[in-house]
Formats: C-alpha cells, sequence, structure tokens
C-alpha cells in the first residue's frame, strides 16, 4: 500500500514537474519573422484590418520606449494591439467572466533578439480560453482561428505603411546642409 | 481534467499578475515628458552660460548687409588671418587624405562610396556637404581663401542652410525643398548669423554627418540627428541632462584639424588615460579619457580583455539605437525602373524610410542593428576611382586591416552596408555616373544609364567602354558612436557562447564558445571517475553495513 502511495505522490510530482516546464511554451507562441521589425507590424496591423469579424487596431505600444527615457536600452518591442466587439462583446456582458477583459485588447509583440532576427510572440488563445467553460472556449477558438491568419504573409506584396508609428529622433537639422543624394 | 485544473491556476495567476504588470507600464509611461521642449531649454541655457571673450555683433567688419557667404567670409579674415589657411589643409576642404603608410590618395574626391557614389560631375548637388563656396566642376580654385565657409560650422541660429544644387552657397532666395514638397527654405540673414557664431554644435557637425548620403542615419548608423538631443540610453557622453558632450569635446580639434576620422582610426590604443593639456596621437579614441585598463574592482578582470577588444565591441551593443534607423542596403541597379504608369516613381517602407526611388534605386534599412565583428587595426584600404575590380566577387570599397594575433588589432564593432554598382564590364571597374542636375546626361532627369555613365567617366578622365553591368559591392564601417550607459553593455554570455555575437571571430580562443577536446575529455573523465569513486565507496559501505548486519 505504501508503495501504492509513494508511486502515486512521484507520478503527480513528475506530472507536476512537467507541466511546470512547458505550461508556458503552451500558453505562449514565439514565431520568427521573415520581415524586420516595422514591416512585421505593418503586415499584421494590415492582415488585421482585413479579416473582417469586427476586428479593429487597438493601439500599437512601444514597450522599449519607457525604458529608453529611464537611460536604459532594450531591443526594440512593439506590442499590437487589436479587438473585435464580435469576440469581445459576449464576454463582457457576463458578470461572471468580466475579468477576462484583463486580456483585452489582444496582443500580438513584435521583438528583435540578440540574433538579429525579428519574433512574433503571441497567446494561445485557444488553449487559455478553454480553462474558462464553453462559452469563452468557443469565442477564444475563433479568436485562435483569425489570430493565425493575422500572421500569415504575403511576401509578394509591397511593405505596407506601419499605423501609428513615430518617427524618433530630433527632427530636422537645426542648421546647415541638406543632403541632397 | 488534472491538467486542466492545473492550467487554469496557473492562468488565473497570470491574470492576477498582468493587472500590475500593466499598472507598472503605465506609470513608467506617464513618467515621459516631451523631450522637445525640454531639450530646447537645455539647449538656451547651455547658450547663455557660453562665457566668449568676443560679442561679435559689436565687429564692425561684420555689422554689414552682406549678400554672400564669401563677403562674409572676407570679414571674418579681417580678424582670423590664419583660419582660411589652416582649414584649406583639412578633408573638410580638400575632400581628400593621403594615407601616411601606402601613399593611397583617398577621400571623396577619389574614392567610389557605396552611397551616392563619388562626387565628381555631381559637384553642384554634393558640395552642399562642403566647407567652402561654389564648388561645382574640376576649375574649382582650391587656394581661394574667401571660399572657405566659416559658417557652416560655427553658425549657432541655426538658420544657415546649404541645398544641393548650389555648388556649396547657402540659400539666398526662398526656395521650396525638396522640388514639389510644398515646403520652403527661407534664405539665412548673414549679418545674423556671422555675429552669432561659436564652437561647433552637434547641429553643426551634424548637418552634414548625420545625414549622409541624402538621408538622415543613411550612412554612419551610428550618427543621426537624434544626437542632436541625446537622451542617456542613445549616447552615455552626449547625453543632453547629463555629460553634454558636443563633438568637438572628443574630436579635439587643432589648427582646424579634426582628430579622429574613418581613415586613421586609432584601433588600439595603449596606455593611461591623458591629462589634460597633454599633447595626445588620438584624443578622440576612448583610452584617451578611460585608459586602457578602464575597470576597477569586481570588473577589473574585464581589462584583461583590451588587448582584444574595442571598447565599442561591449558598451556600442546595437547602433541606430532609434526609429530612424539606418540604411544597410543601396541596389543601384534599380534605378531607372519606372512605375506602373511608366513614370518615374517612389516607395516608402513600413517604417516610412525611403525603399525605392525611380532616380537611385532600391533601399533595405534597419533600427537597433546588431553589429558585424572584424578584426581592425585601424587601416582601411579603399577602391580608389579607376582601380580594377573583380566582377566575379563581391567588390569590397574598403578593406580594413587587422589580424587576430597583431598587437595592433582589435576586434571591433562594424556596420557593413551592402550595395549594387554599375561597373564598365570591358575594364573592369565601378563607374562614375552623372547622376544630378537638369541637364540631358543627368541620370536623375533623363534616367539614362548609358549617357550617366558617359558624363561622368569623361568628368573623371577616365575612358568608358560603353558597356556596364552592376556588381555587388561592400563598404565596412567601425562603429563609434552611441555608447551605451555601462549597465547595458554586452554581458559575458552574450559572447561566451556558441551562438553569441563572436561566434564568426577567428583567430582567439573564447572558453564557452571553443572547445579544447583534449580538455573537454580530461575535464569528463575527471567527473565520471569521481562519479565512479562515490558510487563504489557508497556501495562498498552498503555492502559492509549489511555484511556485518548478517554476522550479528
Amino acid at each position: 500500500m505504501l508503495k501504492a502511495i509513494v508511486g502515486f505522490v512521484a507520478g503527480v510530482a513528475v506530472v507536476l514537474l512537467l507541466i511546470y516546464n512547458f505550461a508556458g511554451s503552451l500558453m505562449f507562441r514565439e514565431i520568427p519573422s521573415p520581415f524586420g521589425v516595422e514591416e512585421t507590424v505593418a503586415r499584421i496591423q494590415q492582415n488585421i484590418l482585413n479579416a473582417g469579424n469586427g476586428w479593429s487596431l487597438s493601439g500599437l505600444r512601444n514597450a522599449a520606449k519607457p525604458i529608453e527615457m529611464d537611460g536604459g536600452n532594450v531591443l526594440p518591442v512593439l506590442m499590437i494591439e487589436a479587438c473585435s466587439t464580435k469576440y469581445s462583446g459576449p464576454i463582457l456582458k457576463d458578470d461572471s467572466i468580466r475579468f477576462l477583459s484583463n486580456l483585452m485588447p489582444c496582443k500580438i509583440s513584435v521583438y528583435k533578439k540578440n540574433d538579429g532576427k525579428t519574433y512574433i510572440g503571441m497567446m494561445n488563445a485557444q488553449l487559455i480560453g478553454n480553462l474558462f467553460g464553453s462559452m469563452v472556449g468557443e469565442i477564444m477558438g475563433h479568436v485562435a482561428a483569425d489570430q493565425a491568419k493575422f500572421i500569415v504573409f504575403d511576401a509578394s506584396k509591397p511593405a505596407p505603411a506601419m499605423i501609428k508609428g513615430g518617427s524618433g529622433g530630433g527632427g530636422p537639422a537645426a542648421a546647415g546642409a541638406a543632403g541632397g543624394c | 481534467m488534472r491538467l486542466k485544473y492545473i492550467l487554469l491556476l496557473a492562468a488565473a495567476s497570470a491574470l492576477l499578475a498582468m493587472p500590475a504588470a500593466f499598472a507598472q507600464t503605465a506609470k513608467l509611461e506617464t513618467i515621459i515628458a516631451p523631450p522637445t521642449q525640454a531639450a530646447s531649454q537645455v539647449a538656451v541655457a547651455a547658450k547663455a552660460e557660453t562665457a566668449s571673450t568676443a560679442d561679435h555683433s559689436k565687429f564692425k567688419a561684420l555689422q554689414t548687409n552682406f549678400k554672400s557667404g564669401p563677403q562674409v567670409t572676407e570679414a571674418c579674415l579681417t580678424c582670423h588671418t590664419e583660419a582660411a589657411k589652416q582649414v584649406q589643409h583639412t578633408k573638410h576642404w580638400t575632400w581628400e587624405s593621403v594615407d601616411a603608410k601606402t601613399g593611397q590618395k583617398r577621400g571623396k574626391k577619389n574614392i567610389i562610396n557605396n552611397y551616392c557614389t563619388s562626387p565628381i560631375s555631381n559637384e553642384k548637388d554634393c558640395m552642399a556637404c562642403h566647407a567652402g563656396y561654389g564648388w561645382k566642376d574640376s576649375s574649382f580654385d582650391f587656394a581661394v581663401e574667401k571660399n572657405v565657409d566659416c559658417l557652416i560650422c560655427h553658425d549657432t541660429t541655426g538658420t544657415y542652410r546649404k541645398l544641393p544644387g548650389d555648388a556649396g552657397h547657402p540659400v539666398y532666395e526662398r526656395v521650396e525643398f525638396p522640388k514639389g514638397s510644398g515646403k520652403f527654405v527661407e534664405p539665412a540673414d548673414l549679418k545674423k548669423v556671422a555675429q552669432n557664431i561659436g564652437l561647433p554644435s552637434r547641429s553643426n557637425c551634424g548637418s552634414c554627418h548625420f545625414f549622409g548620403a541624402g538621408g538622415n542615419g543613411a550612412k554612419h548608423g551610428d550618427l543621426d540627428s537624434s544626437l542632436q538631443h541625446p537622451g542617456k540610453y542613445l549616447d552615455v557622453h552626449m547625453d543632453e541632462k547629463g555629460l553634454n558632450f558636443t563633438c568637438v569635446t572628443c574630436h579635439v580639434t587643432e589648427k582646424h584639424e579634426v582628430s579622429g576620422s574613418r581613415y586613421n582610426v586609432a584601433a588600439a590604443v595603449k596606455g593611461p588615460a591623458h591629462l589634460r593639456g597633454k599633447t595626445d596621437a588620438s584624443p578622440a579614441a576612448c583610452q584617451s579619457c578611460h585608459s586602457d585598463k578602464p575597470h576597477s574592482g569586481r570588473m577589473d578582470i574585464l581589462n584583461t580583455h583590451t588587448a582584444k577588444i574595442a571598447c565599442q565591441t561591449c558598451h556600442i551593443p546595437e547602433y541606430a539605437r532609434n526609429e530612424i534607423g539606418t540604411e544597410a542596403s543601396w541596389d543601384w541597379s534599380q534605378a531607372t525602373v519606372m512605375g506602373a504608369d511608366g513614370k518615374p516613381t517612389t516607395r516608402k517602407d513600413s517604417a516610412g524610410r525611403r525603399a525605392f526611388d525611380s532616380k537611385k534605386g532600391t533601399w533595405v534599412w534597419d533600427s537597433y542593428v546588431i553589429p558585424e565583428y572584424r578584426w581592425f587595426n585601424g587601416d582601411s584600404t579603399y577602391k580608389v576611382i579607376g582601380d580594377k575590380i573583380d566582377p566575379g566577387k563581391t567588390v569590397q570599397i574598403n578593406e580594413i586591416g587587422g589580424a587576430p594575433n597583431a598587437a595592433d588589432s582589435r576586434i571591433w564593432p562594424m556596420k557593413i552596408h551592402r550595395g549594387k554598382q554599375p561597373y564598365d564590364k570591358v575594364n573592369n571597374y565601378l563607374t562614375v555616373q552623372h547622376t544630378g542636375g537638369e541637364d540631358d546626361t543627368a541620370l536623375w532627369h533623363n534616367y539614362d544609364w548609358q549617357k550617366a555613365i558617359g558624363a561622368g567617366m569623361k568628368a573623371a578622365g577616365l575612358p568608358y567602354s560603353g558597356e556596364y553591368a552592376f556588381v555587388s559591392t561592400e563598404m565596412t564601417w567601425p562603429v563609434t558612436h552611441m555608447v551605451a550607459p555601462e549597465h547595458d553593455a554586452l554581458s559575458c554570455a552574450q559572447c561566451h557562447s556558441e551562438n553569441g555575437r563572436l561566434q564568426n571571430i577567428a583567430g582567439v580562443y573564447m572558453p564557452a564558445r571553443d572547445r579544447n577536446r583534449l580538455l573537454d575529455l580530461a575535464g569528463w573523465t575527471l567527473v565520471l571517475l569521481s562519479l565512479a569513486g562515490v558510487l563504489i565507496h557508497g556501495g562498498l559501505r552498503i555492502y559492509t553495513s549489511k555484511k556485518k548486519e548478517q554476522l550479528k
């Protein structure tokens, strides 16, 4: 009997360890992008605008900027925020799950890593949705399906302009020559 | 089922943590103050504190309504009698640099670079960045002192501007620039400018060096207009609210000769920091102030790196650290390609930077660029006009010197700019092309490569076979500006790892990147022997204790 209990506890411990190790990678995905940071952002934004299903862009946040303003450096991290009223409406109407508004708007982050390549980071909406009952699970399933389309790129199309992109820098030269080439 | 509950717990924890994270982000963002207003206030304050011993507005020679730049220079020279002669010995005037070791004549006048290629036959445009007036063709007289432009470097009003097409003269009449843009440049009040001169500011130097290759940040990558009002993150020395260095703080100038040049980089300076006032061969080097052993305390182990690694390698982890970015490539072979309607067209990239122009070809830009790393001893051998090339290989516009075990070499961060340029298929040299202007042979006017190359080669005095093609090119730029704060320097693991920053650097043993099989074998043998010893010892103890129990 003791052996069975020890075996069971050991089994639970192994499962917990595996979950601890893999839960992060199950809940979030990271995909390399064939384009630079700005172009990846612009193409995703374009895909969101063309997705239908009530999707619209809510904003573009540069998570690296506050760190720069504080005198530090991090590689660029741009977060595209998008929302679909078709999917957010039913969740926000239900008091019991309104706390899920914390997950809104949907975010897709685009960032550069030390290998110089650009990556796309996003949440596994399907998996997370399934944790909160059938209604949320179904809605998040649709969100996940749309999100998968957001990161399908047609390289034959020219790069669109990034929406709400800052110009950075200090503006034009205060004095002197202007390069003409 | 169990998995579901555990995932639910994990997700709930994440949800609980998210508002806190967002609240933190919001808090950080509220700290951001509008930078431009604060920055300009600092600049104004700095100007007010300038304690010059001369008020130039009181000088009689400067109380004239000047009609031209040369008139101003003549007035300047009435007091500063030697200034023009000094300038005329510098690269800013001659656009020429002689390699002391090889005798090779380099400089803008002699090389073909990877961007706008050559100023020859394009002087009227390119000389917007010449510290002089009137260089419109090869007849320019380099001995005329009044043609030295004092104001481009010494204006403090920010109103003095020189535009392409005027052969280095400032704007004398209101003009639309760029043409068709609806934006106008006002002429400077030359009297006011002449009366308000001072030491060169970041804006003075930057008016050319930030905008090289015809675009903000295009050429260097570590120099762009963000350095006019830089924050600490961008450059710890130039930080406008901190040390507030200008360019000439490091690029100490003597007789108008500006120290620190990419033609002769001080790549491996040794010895202690230099005393103020001491004559210094390389004042623009990091070591001039920091010495070659700059780390102290727990970090002094890093001093062992300085014999192999340039300061810049660790302390400039990325260049072009802003949205301005820098040009990664310029493909001239796409120039003269027209839009769908058969007319010249332009296109921008996702960040709003130039990506295509029927006049100039295609560009690729990047921001926050991870440098490439090379051994470098400060020497560069350039392709000068007329040098033979092998079109089967990528043409190196400049080949940098340096070797792994040479005492004068260090591992440096580099910007490698890639491109395609036209070359003469028969004579096998890069061509000079006439691009700017309104005449029939100008590429940007008639989009005819044959005519443009013909005119350019004629001006350069080189034969042209009449056959051209495009060849891949590379140009290497040592990165030395945009020094990050110390806590943003590269960490050990960023180099000491198999796929780290220096993975392609040959000729040096780097722990964690490189392996010595014999050492590895010896180490693992020791580990296995130790393990075996523990197991055998433990086993014997168990065995003997059981034996003892049996005997009892």
